[in-house]
């Protein structure tokens, strides 16, 4: 088994964040937040409601412009005024209600506004096949088993349906990917078949991905870094194997704060 | 242990499924050409229970009625599938209706201008393009519901007709255009040709072109569609056009039908082609719809004239039955859905 830090130290981040600060009004929702993740991270971030996760997100995806500090997507400088702005540099994130064509099939769902065609001159056929074999493959490589990609994607789970959405986009060039709470609407058996999914694609496919959760549970489950952030502040990170649960609870619940110690 | 109990259950599965597994994509089939069966029914019960039905006259009548709902019919199609609506679409019928015997007639009324029949098949479409775009325009860049936008033109387009002819119908088309009602070809009328021949290219148009396919994913969700580049402004664009041209066609059919326009022609043929959409299993939820539906719809709905008029029942006893067609269909429908899962 190699180290995975040894490796990861040779490439450069796929993302990151300076020391991000944002108000709003007289609420200081972030302070000072910086952190990278790298190839192969599933990085999780923690913290309670009102904690500045999801303002952290909407900067990240491109809802909201921090107020000071800069994101660097792989060593780049970038600045984002929309989330389809975001979307289209490589950042995407998977929120639980996350729009799909649920009477589509679930190839017609991969390949949208991708579509492979003919390129006849004027009217521009569908080379279906060839679309059903490629999603096959993309869905078998990401570990779904689904009957059929000719199904309707309205059949499909809510684990399925995340995993084809993160999936597709990493098919299509995606550079990292921020899960939502994905496993909140998701039964105990769907959530388990969703973190082994989110857990195949950051260790074993190196997908880079930010997993926001309560659970503490389920990020230590697949995550391999961790970032708990309270009251818009960096409160601890560090890698998942080497703290307890009850460590990074009490990080949350600001029983103790260990950013120092780093 | 556990392992192998979960084995020999899967096995078990495995087994029930493969006896099961033909017969549930038989059913599969049925229950999505749910339609067609429906019509087929029908068309026995009315076989067997009044005399002189099963004949091919009688068949051949009712597939020539079936035309220009047909027709019609395929336009708000789309519209729905995108999750729009077309309201506009008879008036539309009715103004080419009128344009094209205005344009062609001999009759009193008439422009004099006698324009052959084809050149005055492409200005109704023509015209019908740009009435499409015109509600494309204020749906799409003035974001206006369509509902509304189509009721405006429902309201408008016939009546503007009327303003060129002074309110008057015109008579006595061009041997060309009253041609096309009356040929047949080994015994089809041409019209009842042309109606197939009309849903096969647009059957082929939405299943395996591009554009087809982005007229159900914007109708299922438009933002998974905007989320993924599709540009939705252009999809809408292209289904009110190819709306309004169908309506174009449709009214040129009809003027040749009737060898002629009557102020009123095609009157409450939006309620037909509704009833025939949502009878064919085209959602008003947007993003599903199959047009070969679509067309059953419409020759039941035309079926059901038939024998209303041929069993001498007073014609208001037509939309009893059709009222409850419809309701039959959307229930069948909705318990489609609910059984469909089940048979994967």
């Amino acid at each position: 088994m190699v180290e995975r830090k040894d490796v990861t130290v040779l490439e450069p981040p796929v993302l990151r964040i300076e020391h991000i600060w944002k108000s709003f009004g007289k609420v200081q929702a972030l302070k000072d937040v910086s952190f990278e993740v790298y190839k192969g991270d599933v990085l999780a971030l923690l913290g309670d409601n009102g904690a500045g996760k999801s303002t952290l997100i909407k900067i990240i995806s491109g809802n909201y412009r921090a107020d000071k500090g800069k994101i660097y997507l792989n060593n780049q400088p970038v600045s984002f005024g929309s989330p389809a702005e975001a979307r289209h540099a490589g950042i995407e994130t998977v929120y639980q209600q996350s729009p799909v064509c649920l009477n589509a099939s679930v190839t017609a769902n991969f390949f949208i506004g991708r579509e492979l065609c003919n390129g006849l001159p004027g009217i521009k056929f569908l080379k279906k096949r060839a679309m059903r074999q490629e999603t096959e493959k993309a869905m078998a490589d990401i570990g779904v088993h689904i009957p059929s990609v000719k199904e309707k994607v309205g059949l499909l789970s809510g684990g399925e349906r995340q995993a084809l959405i993160l999936g597709r986009f990493f098919h299509w060039g995606g550079k990292i990917a921020l899960l939502d709470e994905p496993f909140a609407a998701l039964g105990v058996g769907e959530a388990r078949k969703s973190l082994k999914l989110i857990q195949h694609m950051g260790q074993q496919m190196r997908l880079p991905i930010i997993l926001i959760t309560h659970n503490v549970e389920y990020a230590f489950e697949i995550a391999t870094r961790f970032v708990v952030l309270r009251h818009g502040e960096m409160v601890g990170e560090g890698k998942i194997a080497d703290v307890k649960v009850d460590d990074v609870v009490a990080m949350i619940t600001g029983a103790i704060h260990v950013r120092d110690t780093n | 242990m556990t392992e192998n109990s979960g084995k020999s259950v899967a096995v078990l599965r495995e087994g029930k499924l493969s006896i099961k597994g033909n017969r549930k994509a038989v059913l599969r089939w049925i229950l999505d050409h749910m339609v067609w069966f429906i019509l087929f029914f029908v068309l026995v019960v009315l076989s067997c229970s009044i005399r002189g039905f099963a004949q091919w006259g009688i068949f051949r009548n009712i597939l020539y009625h079936a035309v220009f709902v047909g027709v019609l019919a395929i336009g708000e199609a789309i519209c729905i599938i995108s999750k729009e609506m077309d309201l506009s679409v008879e008036s539309v019928a009715g103004l080419a209706a009128i344009m094209t015997a205005w344009l062609t007639g001999t009759g009193l009324d008439a422009s004099g201008i006698l324009l052959n029949g084809y050149l005055a098949l492409l200005v109704v479409l023509a015209m019908g393009a740009i009435i499409g775009a015109f509600n494309a325009i204020l749906v799409v860049n003035y974001k206006i519901s369509s509902f509304i936008v189509t009721l405006a033109g429902y309201l408008m387009f016939r009546a503007l007709a009327l303003v060129v002819t002074n309110g008057h119908g015109v008579t006595r088309l061009r041997p060309e255009v009253v041609m096309v009602a009356r040929t047949k070809l080994f015994s089809i009328p041409l019209m009842v040709v042309l109606l197939l021949f009309i849903y096969i290219a647009f059957y082929i148009f939405v299943t395996q072109t591009r554009f087809g396919q982005h007229i159900y994913l914007v109708g299922d969700s438009r933002e998974a569609s905007y989320n993924a580049g599709i540009r939705i402004g252009r999809v809408l664009f292209g289904v009110f056009m190819l709306s309004g041209m169908l309506a174009g066609l449709t009214g040129w059919l009809l003027a040749a039908r009737t060898n002629g326009a009557a102020p009123n022609i095609g009157m409450g043929m939006l309620f037909e082609a509704m009833a025939a959409v949502v009878i064919g299993g085209v959602s008003l939820q947007g993003g599903v719809g199959n047009l070969a539906g679509v067309l059953a719809g419409a020759i039941l709905l035309s079926t059901i004239a038939t024998a209303v008029s041929l069993l001498g029942m007073p014609p208001f006893y037509m939309n009893v039955i059709r009222g409850g067609f419809i309701i039959i269909a959307v229930l069948l429908d909705a318990l489609v859905q609910r059984i469909r899962p089940y048979l994967m």
